[in-house]
């Protein structure tokens, strides 16, 4: 018998979930093609983990979809739905390629990596380790805190991810995605690392 | 394999992943903000990176390798297919955009002129943007608007902080619509007495 996952439904606004399979669809790509740059198998494996919460969005959509259609009428207008889902689910899945081929660890030609060194705004993840200064700050402070302007992508704490997140307050061992120039997450990094 | 081939095939595999995030971003802004014309720009883009995919394609398999290349020559064509079907699932959802949404109460998906909305604005040679880096020129604290992407003689640019406008650029931005009337007149447009509306009505006939 094929094992089935158990996906959890959540009362949520269609505008809502699509909002959040945006975010998630970038963070996903972003995500995988940093793996490769740096033959980070840990970021792969987070790339993976992403791909169940998408399928899971998708979920929710077309439970909310099909619960909210009465009519032909409605059946029309919002198959489209169903099939912007059907589309988020083709990128996370794309993704999830890119990182598997870290995780399979085969190699990765040079052609890819000076191709992905080539861009100015890297991705990079951060944990934040014990007597870090950034801890209990909120991520809205980051940017002043860098000086060059860093966008946190995305929090992970424990199992649980926060995209896009703002009014968090730091704490010990959150994973940060941040994105911004390299002196930026540099200095982010030293900070993350370091008890001042 | 020669320097140059190298560059030169490193160069379009840049342009195939941009252009592929490049029309990820706008497909979902389209549907999100009711935008028939980023939809629009979606699908024009579906073609310029069909052709940037075949070009790389025709490169990895002329150039010759060793055998014990072929592993990871593999997974350079599996990347290059990624960044298609990533152009592709865009593509589809801004055809989703352009068949229109109708407005209903799951969705919440009605747009008022107090919502964000779409903008297309071309820069005239008079206006204060041209010369100047966007950081410089501070577009979006001064009108609200953020700039998505440049048209620049038929290319597409995805803007950084440090891009230089020319004259003849083509802006198209999204923001909140009070302030269209404000981004058009920095980029030297005269703004029209009517603003524009976004309607989501289905089309008469579909």
């Amino acid at each position: 018998m094929d094992r089935s996952r158990r996906f959890e439904y959540k009362r949520m606004s269609v505008r809502e979930a699509l909002i959040e399979l945006k975010d998630l669809s970038e963070l996903m790509v972003d995500l995988a093609y940093s793996s490769v740059l740096f033959d980070s198998k840990e970021l792969a494996q987070e790339v993976v983990e992403l791909d169940e919460r998408v399928d899971n969005l998708v979920f929710i959509l077309n439970v909310s979809t099909i619960l909210a259609t009465r009519d032909i009428e409605e059946a029309e207008s919002l198959s489209g739905v169903i099939e912007v889902g059907s589309a988020a689910d083709d990128i996370s899945n794309a993704a999830a390629d890119v990182a598997n081929i870290v995780i399979r660890g085969t190699g990765i030609h040079p052609l890819v990596k000076e191709a992905l060194r080539q861009i100015k705004k890297q991705l990079s993840r951060i944990e934040v380790k014990q007597g870090s200064m950034l801890i209990g700050k909120k991520i809205t402070e980051l940017d002043t805190i860098s000086k060059t302007g860093v966008n946190t992508m995305a929090l992970r704490r424990d199992k649980t991810w926060i995209v896009s997140p703002e009014t968090e307050q730091i704490k010990m061992g959150d994973v940060l995605i941040v994105r911004g120039m390299q002196e930026g997450t540099e200095w982010l990094r030293i900070a993350a690392e370091a008890g001042v | 394999m020669d320097e140059q081939l190298f560059q030169k095939i490193v160069k379009n595999l840049v342009e195939l992943k941009d252009t592929s995030e490049l029309m990820m971003d706008l497909a979902y802004s389209s549907l999100l903000l009711g935008s028939r014309e980023l939809a629009e720009e979606v699908l024009r883009l579906e073609d310029h990176i069909d052709n940037i995919h075949h070009e790389f394609q025709i490169f990895i398999l002329s150039y010759g390798g060793a055998e014990k290349e072929a592993e990871s020559r593999l997974g350079l064509i599996e990347i290059g297919e990624v960044a298609e079907r990533i152009a592709d699932a865009s593509a589809d959802i801004a055809k989703v955009a352009l068949r229109g949404l109708e407005p209903h109460p799951v969705m919440e998906l009605v747009i008022s002129e107090a919502e964000e909305t779409v903008v297309k604005a071309t820069v005239s040679k008079n206006s204060l943007l041209v010369g100047r880096a966007l950081k410089e020129s501070k577009v979006a604290e001064r009108t609200g608007m953020w700039i998505l992407v440049v048209l620049r003689g038929g290319s597409w640019l995805r803007p950084t902080s440090e891009t230089i406008i020319q004259s003849g650029d083509v802006l198209i931005a999204t923001g909140y619509a009070k302030g269209v009337d404000d981004f058009k007149k920095i980029a030297g447009e005269e703004a029209k007495r009517k603003r524009p509306r976004i309607s989501l009505r289905r089309r008469p006939g579909r």
